[in-house]
């Protein structure tokens, strides 16, 4: 008898104030919001799509998305520090995606991000 | 075949295998009036010859040239102001001679370069063909090259650079070292730096730039022909910058 415990009214009051924590704290609100579909999701960033002749880019669209910021790293390494000729670099994208502010931006932008790239490269 | 001919065999085809790539490099980079030589592009060593019995003291062409090609950082504020080329006037240490001399100074290319040594991230660099560069993306603006270059070259971007003439050349942002870099881009595309063509077209030629392993070079031919000096050859640092005259 010494270990059981009864739900006194005090621990109802502190169940009752550890819900209303959780759903006032971010996270909570995140998850709120998201099962009771206040407000909904953000639309994805438009993004300017190449012209027709362009479709094709170095690689996939999956692997672009995510992981370009790898991928020019790499290509400036190799031409920067390996002496490789520059035949694709951050010049090279202007070919097909030519604003900045509608394609490069866009996502930056939404995940709040601003890459150093920009400050000496020029891409407008 | 015994190993004696087949070594011979063998190295004789890679040799008309070399000879035949080189032969495709050659062809392919003819750049007219341009910059080239027949060496491999890792086995180049480019040089600079400045003859300065044919520079004029009052003239800034190739100074404007090199900041308008290179977004070379002007501030108007001499504590900013950041000069790949500088034009000073050097006078003879006894009195009773009145000799003035006017140098361009600038990034000699150092084959021992102590910028290079210095630098605790590797961000200064000599490629193979011995052009001193620096890695901006690696630069994490220490200045300890400012302080190691016996020449005084090397300047550090305290400020963000506020013009961008030569849009297709990256600027530095603030808090990197920068130098001379014989304009490298132009170099691999087979063209003469800045500098030089600017010199070239007012008619002055002054500046020569070439390959110094390449005998028939213009710069070999000058040196040849005129033993010129280079800036505190004493220091061992091998510079690569020879002036006619000084």
């Amino acid at each position: 008898m010494r270990f059981e415990r009864k739900i006194t009214n005090r621990g109802r009051r502190g169940l009752v104030a550890g819900a209303a924590l959780l759903v006032l704290c971010p996270l909570g609100l995140a998850i709120a919001s998201r099962v009771l579909s206040l407000g909904g999701e953000r639309p994805p960033p438009l993004l300017e799509r190449p012209a027709a002749e362009h479709e094709r880019c170095i690689k996939d669209t999956p692997y672009m998305r995510f992981h370009h910021m790898d991928l020019l790293k790499e290509l400036r390494d190799a031409g920067v520090r390996g002496g490789a000729k520059r035949e694709v670099s951050l010049a090279s994208c202007k070919g097909c995606h030519t604003s900045r502010a509608q394609f490069c931006d866009r996502c930056h932008d939404r995940v709040n991000l601003t890459p150093d790239c920009f400050g000496c490269h020029d891409y407008q | 075949m015994n190993r004696r001919n087949f070594l011979t065999a063998a190295g004789g085809t890679i040799l008309l295998g070399g000879a035949g790539a080189y032969g495709m490099v050659l062809i392919a980079t003819p750049a007219p009036g341009g910059l080239m030589s027949p060496r491999p592009p890792s086995t180049r060593r480019w040089g600079m010859v400045i003859d300065l019995n044919k520079c004029r003291p009052d003239c800034t062409k190739c100074l404007q040239a090199c900041r308008t090609e290179n977004n070379v950082a002007f501030h108007g504020d001499k504590r900013w102001d950041i000069h790949w080329i500088r034009k000073v006037t050097v006078r003879s240490k006894h009195s009773q001679s009145s000799l003035q001399r006017t140098v361009l100074l600038m990034c000699n290319h150092c084959d021992h370069p102590p910028c290079a040594q210095v630098c605790p991230v590797q961000a200064t660099y000599k490629r193979d063909d011995g052009i001193v560069l620096v890695d901006h993306h690696r630069c994490i603006g220490c200045r300890y090259c400012v302080m190691s270059c016996p020449y005084n070259a090397r300047y550090f971007n305290f400020r963000e650079n506020p013009d961008w003439p030569n849009r297709d050349y990256p600027k530095r942002s603030h808090g990197v070292a920068e130098s001379c870099n014989f304009c490298a881009h132009l170099i691999d595309r087979g063209e003469l730096p800045a500098c030089v063509t600017t010199c070239q077209r007012i008619g002055v030629g002054a500046i020569a730039v070439g390959d110094l392993n390449d005998p028939q070079s213009e710069v070999s031919r000058l040196i040849d022909e005129s033993a010129p000096k280079r800036i505190r050859e004493d220091l061992g640092t091998e510079p690569k910058v020879y002036y006619v005259g000084l």
